[in-house]
């Protein structure tokens, strides 16, 4: 007897003529928009229409599935499967591994249904019910290679666990080896994932296999797993030649939408070769080619899929950053997942794919964040499910920022994109000593070694760190980042210190990417070619200095304190475009102007706004300032600060080459009667910071971010600030001026931070703090002249009109 | 067409060129010499935004 199903109008036999036999899949809440929606408003009919859609595109049998989170699985099951009993000619397969739930339905069932499915994740105990169920109301069933090991992934595990499950199923359970169809589980080949690339071939050769071994046994297989993670176009087609794979192997059905099947004539040759080679591993540019060659298809909008599967629905939220429902869809995915394959083989992938996008710059670093949210709340609700997260595997990362140095985001920020790529991250913080990093790497013996700092002290003392490294007999490659870094001194300083690779990353991605080469053995020190080119020393162009400028009024000499800043008023020297572009990340990339206006309108001013209300409302600002005026004179490149009888010396660079300014230049000698200059040090305190930090403490990445970039940009807005209320109290400007002004230096004199280009010795915070006593606002000095809070800026004011920024 | 720097706001007008870095008016900021950077905060040009 031919083995075969049945509804209560029709028979439908499992080997059809032409193979396969196409199961209709979206009359399942977890891969259906549509049916969702009708089942969660009891909407029965609308089920029901899903259904007969189905059956109308070419399905031969339902799958029907009602386990939701929420929902009563036998109260909706049993209502759904009386309804689509009457109604569909094709029969039914019963999607749910509850043998209650079974045990309710099947007797109601006027056919001879299939059951959707069984496996040995736990050992064989659901299957020992089910598999009586199905004896004693003669229906079939699919069984998954699914054991207490996990899923099957490699042709002999596969093999092993469907020969498992069949000695249960036939010999204990009295079945006959017609009665089951085999899953045995395919998993993409569109991760760029080096052990999965041969995820077909395992899966194919499988099926020859159990084909042969046990005979009489029938298929089906999750077709669309194959392409997860590809583009919806792409899908289809590679779908569709990995059907007609399977099925020449002996695959009898499938569970697919039939709709979306392409037959096989109607696929050009160019296109299925470029499938054969993905499918098959021909070439190691396989997915390249297969991607570059879709990437041109037609543009379908992916959005628009409302039906995707569950798989493809947790890539859209990973992709979207969209947490919304997460943990609703999470817990679905578990029924078809490990908890620990849903992280490796849906979201690692995802991330990876962020990260490309990001690369490509077609995703905002916001928005990456926003992702990396959504990976990271997703393994904190799996985490319980998983025995413990094993970290044997997985490529462990120390980071720390040196000593002398409390920046903190840079290195946050990598953490954040490792550890939600999948990586093990131990980051043990700011201020650390080498000698601490080096037992720490010894002790949690991790496979590399991040270092990060924000200055360049930090730099000087990360290329000392790596002889001590070296003395110390690391052997872990490390990898250096930080705003003051270049791959030039890495290359040149920081890699001769150090045996194993030493590499540059100019951000968390280069890190990131450092990592995978490390993982296939490429990982190389950061090589430095001299660039044909020099990059210009921009600056204002005149030689000639107006000597006789006389020094402007101060109201007092020597320095004061003020700490009655009205904080919203920064608001307005707060410089937008470095906020939102810059600090933020919101570029306008490639986007056309239109759809920077409106991600603008729509996303950054109202963020800006309800940051900027809340840090008013809840305090988070404390602008103080201190600064001074102090008499001195100019002496070749050194300028001599008096303040009563103290005496302080500054040393500043002068150009090379023409028209090799200094900014000694801009004031008066002793000879020329002397000048009058001023400092200050501003900080907006440590109160926004202990906000950020706890934004990051509570994994709110993209907030984080953008506190951050807030509190730079204020802290420069007021620096902004009360350099305009010098100039005013020096009679050099009335009021104050539109904002253009400030960025364009549209004013009288010049405000140099010093670390900038034009003063760039950070030691000379040393006098500058004996000047100014800015601990009285809170501010103090490490040993690498960082200030602390980090939101603290200071600078030397020049009032000399001809006084502009330049580099040295 | 403009271009806004964007880690200090400034922007490149090709109509009035660039006095610090003495580029005349009229190039375009495709056309900038290589080494160019920003003449307030030497971002090289890879960090500014098309503003038009
Ligand atoms: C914003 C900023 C400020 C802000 C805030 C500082 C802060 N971050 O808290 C304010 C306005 C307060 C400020 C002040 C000062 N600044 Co400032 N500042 C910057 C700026 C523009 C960005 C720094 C930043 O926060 N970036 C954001 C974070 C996320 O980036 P990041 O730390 O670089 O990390 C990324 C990468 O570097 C990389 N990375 C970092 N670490 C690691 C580690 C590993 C393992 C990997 C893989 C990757 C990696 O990945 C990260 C994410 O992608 C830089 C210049 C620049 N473009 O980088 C100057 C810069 C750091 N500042 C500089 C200076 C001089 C100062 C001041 C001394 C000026 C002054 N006289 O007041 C003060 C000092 C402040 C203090 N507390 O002591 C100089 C330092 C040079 C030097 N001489 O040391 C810089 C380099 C500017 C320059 N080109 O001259 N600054
Ligand atoms: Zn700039």
């Amino acid at each position: 007897m031919k083995p075969a199903v049945s509804s209560l109008y029709q028979a439908v036999e499992l080997n059809q003529e032409i193979p396969p036999l196409l199961i209709g899949e979206r009359c399942n809440p977890n891969g259906s928009k549509a049916f969702r929606e009708a089942l969660l408003a009891d909407d029965w009919d609308a089920c029901l229409k899903l259904a007969l859609d189905q059956e109308a595109r070419g399905a031969q049998l339902l799958d029907l599935c009602v386990a939701y989170a929420g929902r009563d699985e036998l109260a909706d099951m049993r209502q759904l499967v009386k309804l689509c009993a009457g109604s569909c000619k094709a029969p039914l397969m019963l999607d749910s591994t509850s043998p209650e739930t079974l045990a309710a339905v099947l007797p109601l069932y006027p056919g001879r249904a299939i059951i959707n499915s069984i496996n040995l994740e736990d050992g064989g105990a659901n299957l020992d019910k089910i598999c009586t169920l199905a004896k004693k109301y003669g229906a079939a069933v699919v069984a998954l290679t699914i054991t207490e090991a996990g899923m099957a992934l490699s042709c002999a595990e596969k093999v092993a666990a469907a020969k498992q499950i069949y000695a249960l199923a036939v010999e204990k359970h009295g079945l006959r080896p017609a009665d089951i169809l085999f899953d045995l589980l395919t998993f993409t080949v569109g991760s760029g994932d080096e052990s999965m690339r041969d995820a077909a071939i395992q899966t194919l050769d499988a099926i020859k296999q159990v084909k042969q071994e046990l005979p009489g046994v029938g298929f089906t297989l999750g077709v669309s797993n194959i392409s997860f993670g590809l583009r919806l176009a792409a899908r289809k087609v590679l779908n569709s030649v990995f059907l007609h794979e399977a099925v020449a192997v002996g695959l009898n059905s499938a569970i697919v939408d039939a709709a979306k099947v392409l037959p096989y004539a109607a696929i050009s040759e160019e296109d299925r070769t470029l499938c054969l080679d993905l499918l098959f591993n021909r070439c190691p540019a396989a997915l390249m080619n297969f991607i570059e060659h879709f990437e041109l298809a037609v543009a379908e909008d992916e959005e628009q899929d409302a039906d995707a599967l569950l798989e493809e629905q947790l890539r859209h939220k990973v992709l979207k950053g969209d947490k919304d429902g997460l943990e609703d869809l999470l817990s679905e995915l578990r029924g078809r997942w490990q908890p620990l394959d849903i992280i490796n083989s849906l979201l690692v992938p995802s991330m990876r794919e962020v990260g490309e996008l990001f690369g490509r710059g077609e995703l905002l670093l916001p928005f990456v964040l926003q992702s990396a949210e959504v990976m990271k709340q997703s393994v904190v609700f799996l985490e319980p499910f998983l025995d413990k997260l094993d970290d044997d595997g997985r490529t462990s990362i120390l980071l720390a920022t040196v000593a002398g140095d409390v920046h903190d985001i840079g290195k946050n920020l990598v953490d954040i994109i490792l550890s939600n790529n999948g990586y093990k991250v131990y980051n043990i913080g700011i201020k650390v000593p080498a000698e601490t990093i080096i037992s720490k790497a010894r002790e949690l013996q991790v496979d590399i070694i991040g270092l990060s700092g924000l200055l360049v002290k930090s730099a000087l003392l990360m290329k000392e760190s790596l002889s001590q490294f070296q003395a110390g007999g690391l052997t872990q490659p490390v990898l250096l980042g930080g705003a003051a870094l270049t791959a030039k001194f890495v290359a040149q300083d920081c890699v001769p210190n150090y045996q194993p690779p030493v590499v540059y990353c100019a951000d968390a991605f280069a890190g990131l990417n450092a990592i995978r080469e490390f993982e296939t053995g490429k990982l190389l020190s950061t090589d430095w070619q001299p660039a044909t080119v020099t990059a210009s020393r921009p600056g204002p162009q005149q030689p000639l200095l107006d000597r006789s400028f006389a020094p402007p009024s101060v109201p007092f000499l020597g320095r004061r304190t003020v700490t009655d800043i009205d904080a919203e008023q920064l608001f307005d020297y707060l410089n937008e475009a470095a906020l939102f572009r810059g600090r933020w990340g919101y570029r306008r990339g490639k986007l056309a102007k239109e759809d920077y206006a409106e991600l603008t309108a729509k996303t950054v001013l109202p963020l800006y706004q309800r940051l900027q209300k809340q840090a008013l409302a809840e305090g988070w600002l404390q602008p103080k300032v201190t600064y001074g005026y102090f008499d001195c004179c100019s002496s070749g490149d050194l300028l001599l600060v008096n303040d009563g009888d103290r005496q302080f010396t500054f040393t500043f660079p002068r150009q090379p080459a023409a028209p090799g300014l200094c900014i000694a230049d801009y004031l008066r000698t002793a000879g020329e009667g002397g000048d009058t200059i001023g400092f200050f040090v501003v900080s907006i305190g440590a109160e926004l910071a202990k906000r950020t930090r706890q934004l990051y403490e509570s994994d709110r990445y993209h907030d984080y971010l953008m506190l951050h970039g807030l509190g730079v940009e204020l802290t420069d807005a007021l620096a902004e600030y009360w350099h305009e209320q010098m100039r005013i109290e020096m009679g050099i400007q009335q009021q104050s001026t539109e904002l253009l002004a400030y960025i364009t230096q549209g004013y009288q004199g010049s405000r140099y931070g010093f670390g900038y280009p034009a003063c760039p010795d950070l030691a000379a915070h040393q006098p500058l703090f004996e000047l100014l006593t800015p601990e009285e606002i809170g501010v103090t000095l490490t040993e690498s002249f960082e200030m602390v809070p980090e939101m603290t800026t200071s600078a030397i004011v020049v009032h000399h009109p001809q006084a502009k920024y330049f580099a040295v | 067409m403009r271009y806004i720097c964007t880690c200090c706001g400034y922007i490149y007008d090709p109509k009035i060129g660039d006095t610090m870095n003495i580029i005349v008016p009229g190039v375009a900021f495709a056309e900038l010499p290589e080494g160019w950077v920003c003449p307030l905060c030497y971002a090289s040009p890879d960090n500014f935004d098309p503003l038009d």
